[in-house]
């Protein structure tokens, strides 16, 4: 139980909703044949859910203080593999398939356990070759190839 | 045609070669999910999706979703099996649905009857499988039908019944998980609304136009979520896994596992088809059940095969069950069979009355095709049980990254976009953080897959009733749908206010 937590998440849902009753109030008119417009449900629940949030703010207030359990949390580590996801999938289509998800899958290898870097070598090539030549070439799917400024 | 012959025609569909290498995989990739302790069925479920949806590539619809099911299904119900794997041997159970497992199953193997206990739990969990599937089969047809009676605004109650089942019982605040039922029902309206054709909630980005791809945020959630949870806490066990002297039980623990097994089938199979309940939830009651009849009840918790028998029936029972009102109305009950009707919709095969009709192949297939993974499950995880166990020393170092790329891989496989990829990043983040501090992603989940037809059918019934909104309580089915949902919804709140223990389905 995280107090800090449930009070942003509550306020943070508050906002979205009133953005989403905002956008709805737009659209509550049906068309021809319809009844209701678009709008009308997702503003009664954007409502409620607004509502609700509302609930779990005030009941923060209302719940002492668990002991929270210190746990050594790994953040540190979490956030070179989130960092390094994120620049995967952004470098994906200029790198093409094979050659992001060997760097990927080296700099993953290395931050879960350092050392060994000849396995990791290995490993991330034969994934990512045989990934792409078993999607591509035998399943006939698509995939970023290799960059064209390779000269390939 | 009547129910024999078209199960024969299922039998026909899970016998093609094709078929029964999908189920065998299935199952194989199941019982290692089960095994594995950062991994469960639902994220499982959910990352073989996109792979499964690139190998069906070049086939007929019908056939994909076929294939595809009885794949999806056989990860499933194959976890359920794998789970008891290490509750037993370890002390560390790979779902939640086993956790019961590990207060007898442990103390079994530390007497050295590790074996007699697998077996057990492999039995017990084939028997349950089969039970539940001649449920499912004389279930179907009556409850396919009953529903097709269904008007819109009755299916609207029930579908709000579902979410409110669901959410009742789901996580240990109502409150919360209210919030993320609606949540998911919030972010599925986002895109083009099929009945009026405006944009709703695009904010000018065209790729939301379509909407949010279930895909990508079940797999973030559930696959990604589950990744971050194993690097942030550290999760990597070591252990000792208890040896396996003797695999087979003797005549008299066999005979002492045959009520338990029986009752634990039964009972997990209702609580399977209720929804919200689940496998979790049916292994808990079922032990407790064996306890209350149990002659000597001390036994229990130091190493009674009633103990290990029963709840290892009752979640495989449950899993089965669980399809039920999947199959036969279109009501997933869990988040698991959440991601299944995701998938099914994916192929253009809508889950409900209409499926026996439209696609008796599909149904039946799977049907049959459960038959066949169950009699393949008994195979591997008897003779094979201590090759799965070595599963577990797999070094996370390895599998973290692997199931990171094999997401990014499978969701842009499918969807083809970057605009994917980053809200799948965003989903595994917001994954982690919701189910760290108690907010449900289930319930999300089965809002954002329910969406359209609870919208669909609330206009209907508006439209029929020429915008009279007093349908919904003038239906007799209708108003008794709501009243149960509202009760679902205030017992359990009602009973915490008194200070009562509820017990909650964890399930994920």
């Amino acid at each position: 139980m995280n107090k800090t937590f449930d009070r942003s998440l509550s306020l943070v849902l508050v906002a979205v909703c009133s953005v989403f009753i905002f956008e709805s109030t737009k659209m509550l008119k049906g068309s021809f044949g319809s009844t209701i417009g678009p709008g009308m449900l997702p503003m009664v629940l954007a409502v409620v859910l607004a509502i609700l949030s509302l609930i779990n703010f005030y009941q923060t207030f209302r719940v002492k203080n668990s002991g929270e359990k210190s746990e050594k949390l790994q953040y540190k580590r979490f956030l070179i593999l989130l960092g390094t996801s994120i620049l995967y999938c952004l470098l994906l289509e200029p790198l093409g398939y094979v050659i992001s998800t060997f760097l990927f899958l080296i700099i993953a290898f290395q931050v879960m356990e350092k050392g060994k870097i000849i396995y990791s070598l290995i490993f991330s090539a034969v994934i990512s070759i045989g990934v792409y030549f078993v999607y591509v070439d035998v399943m006939k799917g698509t995939l970023p190839g290799l960059p064209v400024w390779l000269g390939f | 045609m009547d129910v024999y012959q078209f199960l024969m025609d299922g039998f026909a569909v899970a016998f093609t070669w094709r078929n029964l290498i999908f189920a065998f995989f299935g199952v194989l990739i199941g019982t290692a999910v089960g095994v594995l302790p950062g991994i469960g069925p639902i994220s499982g479920v959910a990352l073989l999706i996109p792979v499964t949806s690139t190998l069906t590539g070049g086939l007929s619809p019908t056939d994909a979703a076929t294939s595809s099911i009885i794949l999806l299904a056989g990860v499933y119900y194959g976890a359920m099996y794998g789970g008891s794997t290490t509750s037993i041997l370890l002390n560390t159970p790979g779902e939640s649905s086993s956790v019961t497992t590990t207060i007898d199953g442990y103390q079994m193997a530390k007497q050295g009857r590790a074996g007699a206990a697998l077996s057990i739990s492999a039995i017990g969990s084939f028997v349950a499988g089969i039970v539940s599937l001649i449920g499912l089969i004389f279930l179907a047809k009556p409850l396919s039908s009953l529903a097709l009676d269904f008007g819109p605004a009755d299916y609207f109650s029930l579908m709000i019944l579902g979410l409110c089942a669901v959410s009742g019982l789901s996580g240990k605040s109502v409150t919360k998980a209210l919030m993320m039922t609606i949540l998911g029902l919030l972010l599925a309206s986002i895109g083009i609304d099929v009945v009026s054709g405006t944009a709703r909630f695009t904010f000018g980005f065209t790729q939301l136009y379509s909407g949010l791809e279930f895909l990508t945020v079940a797999v973030g959630l559930f696959a990604l979520g589950e990744v971050f949870k194993t690097i942030i806490h550290n999760d990597i066990h070591s252990g000792k896994l208890a040896r396996i002297e003797k695999l087979l039980p003797t005549k008299q623990e066999l005979k002492d596992s045959a009520a338990p097994i029986a009752r634990g089938s039964i009972l997990g199979f209702f609580m399977g088809i209720l929804p919200g309940s689940g496998a979790t939830l049916a292994s808990f009651m079922a032990y407790l059940l064996e306890k209350k009849v149990s002659k000597n009840k001390a036994n229990f918790g130091k190493g009674a095969i009633q103990g290990v028998a029963a709840p290892e029936s009752a979640n495989n029972a449950a899993a089965g069950g669980a399809l039920i009102p999947l199959l036969t109305m279109g009501i997933p009950g869990s988040g698991t069979t959440a991601v299944l009707m995701g998938a099914l919709i994916m192929y253009n095969v809508n889950p409900g009355p209409m499926l026996f009709k439209e696609h008796p192949n599909v149904a039946w297939g799977l049907i049959a095709s459960m038959f066949v993974g169950n009699l393949m499950l008994l195979i591997l995880n008897l003779p094979l049980v201590k090759v799965f166990a070595k599963i577990i020393s797999t070094p996370p170092k390895y599998l973290i990254p692997m199931i990171i790329a094999i997401s990014i891989f499978g969701v842009y496989a499918v969807q083809v976009t970057t605009f994917d990829l980053m809200l799948l990043m965003i989903c595994g983040v917001a994954g982690y953080y919701l189910t760290k501090n108690d907010y449900p992603i289930a319930p999300l989940v089965l809002g954002l897959v329910l969406w359209p037809m609870i919208e669909n059918n609330f206009r209907r019934a508006l439209t029929i009733s020429n915008s009279d909104y007093t349908i919904f309580i003038k239906e007799p089915l209708s108003i008794i749908f709501l009243i149960i949902a509202f009760l679902w919804v205030t017992i359990p709140f009602l009973m915490k206010l008194k200070g009562k223990n509820v017990v909650i389905n964890d399930e994920g």
